[in-house]
């Protein structure tokens, strides 16, 4: 529910339902809900029990079951309603005001983005699974991490050696060598080999040490900042359907 | 496309044909077909939940749950068209009302433009931008594989591995019900889930919030466009914390917890709303109007496995109130009965 004043007009807008509502409906599921679960939520007792079945980074969903957005709407109709004559209007752009100055714009976030394509998903991961696909099996494809929470999204049978578990702090061996700032071949090599990738992807702006095609790489693509090798060592049948 | 509008749009609708007797009130005016649209949306929601699971935990092939839901569905709709004749028969069909529109009031129009503008553009928005989610190479990418590999959570969502069925997942595959809606339509599932799932769930949470509306604002209707309008700024605005339910709504509508956020609650309340009017007015409460509240709950536990305790506790607590404020202890049986499927899928999950 955040810290914001939103959380205060809910709490007035409350109050002001606990004084002009008499519709005994609306007071059970607008007023003493709310409150119970306010009640229940701040309870430590009640809290703790919730939090060992059900896990404490999720515990929050709790605060959901309060419909903040239906309370604070209707009790600004209901306080302009109750107005006469000009002053109705003047509340009415009056509470517009508060619940724009009192929150954050939506689409000011700074994770939306103007999509790229119907998809949804990033042109360069559409272009590089487009390309890397064989009909009929799976492909293996280690991609730099700014890519990594993609892929399986866009296409289902690229596989790769680690996924977003590594946003997560999970340690891996070739995501770390891949996305250094100089990438050793003599390390990563062995390590892509090891885990079958029949590609490797990396950024057109990476340093690379050694010579890819002393190490059997070969350039497949170069798409949208990013340059794909083709590993020759990791055989790659392709059925025949 | 067509298909997927239909099966996004009208065959909840003709669905929803079930859960109109849910109110006598609500046939009568306009909003008996949002009614409809939602109501049947959670009877096919239901359906899915209990369809799915049973078959995730046995790793049966995803071909059969959709040869399974597609036969409950069609099964659905030829009941719904049925009840729907006999109700035509017996001349129960809705009744037009007066329109959302006052008659010379044109400030009453003016707000129902604002509000329409402020709904086209959180719906232009959902197909324009694109907003990165971690979650999604979870929950977008288990869509994905399930329709690509026809297995349901047996690979690793985020590098392709085989894996067990993580239970905390299975019990609400709501990322299965994405990839069913894109291997009947044809249209590749990651546009599903990023394009035309979020626009769709956006219309379905202003349609429940419409109704809502119109049951809290009944006889002063004058003042609709304005609660929308409230509502709809308040969603606006609602980045004031990564975790608020309108964040979810319009960042990540595709996921489940968003569907549970903005569409199952908002809708509980409604029905909850609507049946403590009932016993307000001292009516009998309707075996239909329980069914729909049991739907809707176990389409909570679809959405998320959270839902299978929220929605219990949701519901729990109204019954409780209504036997303490109308002093009808019989509330509680309907209550308990309700909370049995949402029961089985927690007995499921505290035993995994």
């Amino acid at each position: 529910m955040g810290t914001g004043l939103i959380v205060i007009w809910f709490l007035f807008s409350l109050i002001y339902l606990f004084l002009r509502e008499k519709r005994k409906p609306v007071r059970i599921l607008f007023l003493y809900i709310p409150v119970i679960l306010l009640l229940m939520f701040f309870n430590p007792l009640i809290f703790r029990l919730a939090a060992r079945y059900m896990g404490n980074e999720i515990l929050y969903r709790i605060l959901w079951l309060l419909p903040v957005t239906v309370v604070i709407a209707y009790s600004c109709v209901l306080f302009c309603g109750n107005l006469t004559g000009k002053m109705r209007g003047k509340a009415a752009v009056l509470a517009v005001f508060l619940i724009v100055m009192s929150g954050k714009w939506i689409y000011g976030n700074e994770y939306f983005s103007k999509a790229d394509n119907l998809y949804h998903m990033p042109d360069s991961v559409v272009h590089i699974c487009d390309a890397i696909e064989v009909p009929g099996r799976e492909v293996m494809a280690a991609f730099p991490l700014e890519l990594v929470q993609y892929v399986r999204q866009y296409s289902p049978v690229v596989c790769m050696p680690y996924g977003r578990e590594v946003l997560l702090g999970l340690y891996d061996e070739v995501c770390e060598v891949i996305n250094a700032d100089i990438i050793d071949l003599k390390e990563l090599v062995p390590l892509t080999r090891e885990r079958m990738c029949h590609y490797v992807v990396l950024s057109e702006e990476q340093k690379i040490k050694g010579n890819t095609e002393d190490y059997g790489w070969e350039p497949f693509l170069e798409t949208d900042g990013y340059v794909v090798y083709r590993d020759t060592e990791v055989p790659l049948e392709i059925p025949k359907l | 496309m067509f298909i997927l509008a239909a099966l996004l749009l009208l065959v909840p609708t003709v669905v929803g044909g079930l859960a109109a007797g849910m109110d006598s009130g609500i046939m009568q005016n306009r909003s008996a077909v949002l009614f409809r649209w939602t109501g049947g949306q959670m009877i096919l929601w239901a359906g899915f939940q209990v369809i799915c699971v049973p078959m995730i935990l046995a790793q049966r092939n995803f071909t059969e749950v959709v040869v399974l839901y597609s036969g409950y569905t069609a099964a659905m709709v030829i009941l719904a068209l049925a009840v729907e004749i006999r109700r035509r028969k017996r001349g129960q069909t809705a009744k037009r009302s007066g329109g959302l529109f006052q008659k010379k009031d044109r400030i009453c129009t003016l707000l129902w433009v604002c509000a329409a503008a402020l709904l086209l553009l959180q719906l232009v928005q959902a197909v324009r931008l694109t907003y990165a989610d971690g979650d999604d190479a979870y929950y977008v990418a288990v869509s994905s594989i399930t329709e690509n590999a026809d297995t349901m959570y047996l690979k690793h969502a985020y590098t392709g591995g085989g894996t067990n069925v993580n239970i905390r997942y299975g019990l609400a595959p709501f990322p299965v019900w994405i990839a069913y809606l894109a291997r009947v339509s044809g249209i590749r599932t990651v546009s599903v889930a990023h394009v035309v799932l979020p626009a769709a769930l956006i219309l379905m949470t202003y349609a429940i919030y419409f109704l809502l509306g119109r049951r809290l604002l009944a006889g002063r209707e004058r003042y609709l466009p304005l609660f929308m309008i409230f509502t709809e700024l308040l969603v606006l605005f609602g980045d004031y914390s990564f975790y608020s339910a309108a964040n979810f709504m319009l960042a990540r509508s595709r996921q489940g917890k968003a569907a549970l956020g903005n569409i199952i609650f908002p809708l509980l309340l409604l029905l909850l709303f609507m049946m403590l009017e009932r016993i307000s007015e001292q009516k009998k409460s309707r075996g239909a109007d329980w069914i729909l509240l049991c739907c809707t709950m176990t389409a909570g536990c679809l959405c998320s496995t959270m839902g299978t305790f929220l929605t219990v506790l949701l519901v729990a607590l109204t019954g409780l109130c209504a036997a303490v404020c109308y002093h009808d202890w019989k509330v509680l049986l309907s209550v308990a009965l309700c909370s049995i499927p949402c029961g089985c899928f927690a007995l499921l999950y505290l035993m995994a």
